[in-house]
């Protein structure tokens, strides 16, 4: 283990080794439209992707994608607001996501599967949101990332939003929290030592740790199936790429190498996949990768 | 001329103006690069400018007067304040009508949906002003696939015009539309609808519209975006004769508003937003843009100014975020007799205030002027941009 407590102290994950030559296969394309593309995430066992595109300069729509036979539609069909950001549980029985209400303001809604409202998280007056919520794995509780008093802490709240308890207390920006499927800890990215790095925590927000530390920024942590490892996204190479670590921050491996954007990966349920947005030829798809091995 | 708006406003210290030595509530959270140009570094988010700062001149001082969207907007097309009306002209306008038509496109294009809003507003400097209405800007829209439409002609429903083969149905469907603006109350047709059935009309008019013309390659260098295939847009119609281009970033300054474009006012999630959206699609398309006037020639006689109305707020605020910023921000300014890989100024050690002359919008309009040949008699005889000093370090 060589990650400390976060703190000012110098941190050793730097010297892990890149396993630069174990890029997984080409990527599988699975949407051609080339429009912008955020945050895919796997459901139904890994036969369905909902992901974020902007189908026109006005609007986030969260949108279907069957695998068997390439079915591409609206999740919600008569949305006329953006929404973006969903996330599922672990066992599939609901879904939250973000909602634009009026000018920059943003709540959380929740729903269960068959799109139910349980609950919808709204932010306070004036300019006020939510960003990257994410639900426990037994959808009993849903954290989110929310900003005030300078800072961006994050939050973990019953699904009408009753029960706030604070799970970071620290400078900086705290987003993108992904829960380890036993629910027992939560990997984060965290800007509290400078710059965006990637963190991990108990679920009840104890016992931080440490996992990345590079002066380019390392986002979107996501828990693999097994909570053994951590695909995230990070610019050290000059762009955004993917890349994975075990879920103690050692064994850096690059998932993805190219000159455009890869980003917003997520695990399918079999743990031997990601799903990630890739910019190719200014073109902005989804594509299925193998991970490496380890 | 492409004049590059970022409408809404960037952070100066979250792109162009970096400040990593400063504490940690002012400073924000990306990494900053080095630049080709000695001593300037940008943030991480915008890799691609960076290595192509020997390419351009940034301008780090910058001061605006007005603290809000609308009379900030004006200022920074104009030089001049909303009030008094009748407002000031549009740059553009001084500049095409100095140039005029050259070929059957108008000399003064805005590319976007529509005037530039904020919220439900329209930024009053947008076109001609006291130069009159006839030297607005001709609207074009953009769309991530290249699809062009002219607000103007919104009453033709369905009507691509670009895909319009047969002059006589065209014909057929623009009569309807006036019987149908004539029934809906619409007193006259105004000039950019007669000017865009001209272009309908005129096959060499049509080309600079179609962006199919460019090979996949180009197209996608600039990126399918709405913003990167409008910079591709404004690269055609400069290269068809065009004398000035208003290149919107977005038609509205919100960044996250039901309704409305996603633009560079961020006022919650300033950083999210920067690093997911903004930043990539601006460093992608404002390089190619950049590339393609270099590699076709066309730079030399070819301004392109990047900025926004103000600056955003050094210190973060208590949403995380950052706020409007008047009295600092940066500009880029390439080609067009512009010295390149210049550094005109620098702010403080917070990026609060400019060290050195601070520089006003309407010194980029006299600049802007001068360049395209608007001596200080040209512009005292069309009585704009009165009082303005030139940006003469740059030059």
């Amino acid at each position: 283990m060589h990650c400390s407590s976060s703190s000012s102290t110098v941190i050793l994950c730097a010297l892990f080794a890149v396993g630069a030559a174990s890029h997984a296969a080409e990527p599988e394309q699975l949407t051609r439209d080339g429009r912008l593309k955020f945050t895919p995430v796997f459901r139904n066992g890994g036969r369905e992707l909902v992901f974020v595109e902007l189908v026109n300069p006005t609007l986030y729509q969260l949108r279907r994608l069957v695998l068997a036979d390439g079915t591409n539609e609206p999740l919600h069909a008569n949305s006329s607001t953006s929404e973006f950001e969903p996330a599922w549980s672990t066992d599939g029985e609901c879904y939250a996501f973000l909602k634009t209400r009026g000018a920059l303001s943003v709540s959380v809604v929740v729903r269960d599967k068959q799109g139910g409202e349980l609950g919808e998280i709204l932010p306070g007056a004036g300019f006020c949101g939510y960003r990257s919520p994410a639900l426990a794995p037994d959808h009993s509780r849903v954290a989110f990332s929310y900003a005030e008093q300078g800072t961006q802490q994050i939050i973990s709240a019953g699904l009408d939003g009753g029960d706030r308890k604070p799970l970071t207390d620290s400078r900086g920006i705290n987003s993108w929290p992904s829960y380890s499927s036993d629910g027992r800890s939560i990997v984060f990215g965290s800007s509290r030592d400078g710059n965006f790095e990637i963190y991990r925590m108990n679920a009840d927000g104890a016992d931080v740790r440490r996992l990345t530390d590079h002066p380019f920024q390392d986002i979107r942590p996501r828990y693999s199936p097994d909570g053994r490892q951590i695909a995230f996204t990070s610019h050290r190479d000059g762009n955004a790429e993917i890349y994975m670590m075990n879920a103690d921050g050692s064994i850096l491996r690059r998932v993805t190498e190219s000159a455009e954007r890869d980003d917003y990966a997520e695990w399918h349920p079999d743990g031997e996949r990601l799903v990630i947005v890739s910019e190719r030829h200014g073109k902005t798809d989804l594509y299925i990768i193998g991970v490496p091995p380890r | 001329m492409i004049f590059v708006f970022l409408w809404g406003a960037p952070s100066h210290l979250d792109t162009c103006d970096p400040k990593p030595d400063a504490p940690a509530e002012f400073r924000g959270p990306f990494g900053v690069i080095p630049t080709r140009t000695p001593g300037v570094s940008f943030t991480e988010l915008i890799p691609r400018i960076a290595v192509r700062s020997d390419r351009f001149s940034l301008v780090r001082t910058h001061v605006t007067t007005a603290p809000g969207h609308p009379d900030a907007g004006t200022v920074a097309l104009t030089g001049f304040p909303e009030l008094p009306t009748p407002v000031q002209p549009n740059f553009g306008s001084i500049v095409a009508k100095a140039r005029g038509n050259r070929g059957v496109l108008p000399s003064f294009f805005s590319i976007a949906r529509g005037v530039v809003m904020d919220g439900g507003r329209r930024i009053e400097g947008y076109g001609g002003g006291t130069l009159s209405q006839a030297h607005d800007p001709f609207l074009v829209g953009c769309t991530e696939s290249g699809d062009v439409d002219f607000p103007a002609l919104k009453l033709l429903d369905g009507l691509n015009p670009l895909r319009i083969e047969d002059r006589h149905r065209l014909l057929v469907q623009l009569d309807a539309a006036a019987r149908r603006a004539e029934q809906e109350g619409v007193k006259s047709w105004n000039r950019n609808a007669q000017s865009a059935y001209d272009l309908l009309l005129d096959p060499a008019a049509r080309q600079a519209f179609d962006l199919t013309r460019e090979t996949d390659e180009v197209r996608g260098r600039y990126g399918y975006t709405t913003f990167g295939q409008s910079s591709l847009l404004a690269r055609r119609l400069v290269e068809a004769g065009v004398a000035y281009v208003q290149l919107n970033y977005s038609r509205h300054v919100e960044a996250l508003n039901p309704g409305f474009e996603f633009g560079w006012d961020t006022h919650i999630y300033n950083f999210e937003l920067l690093q997911d959206q903004l930043c990539p699609i601006l460093d992608r398309a404002f390089s190619a843009l950049l590339d393609d006037l270099y590699e076709r020639g066309l730079i030399d006689d070819t301004l392109v100014v990047m900025m926004g109305e103000f600056g955003r707020t050094p210190k973060i605020t208590p949403r995380a975020a950052r706020d409007h910023w008047p009295p600092c921000y940066f500009s880029i300014w390439a080609g067009g007799g512009v010295q390149p890989g210049r550094v005109i100024g620098s702010s403080d050690k917070r990026g609060e205030h400019p060290l050195g002359e601070p520089v006003s919008p309407l010194m980029v309009g006299t600049t802007i002027a001068h360049l395209a040949g608007l001596d200080t008699q040209a512009r005292a005889e069309m009585n704009v941009l009165a009082g303005g000093k030139l940006i003469d370090a740059l030059l």
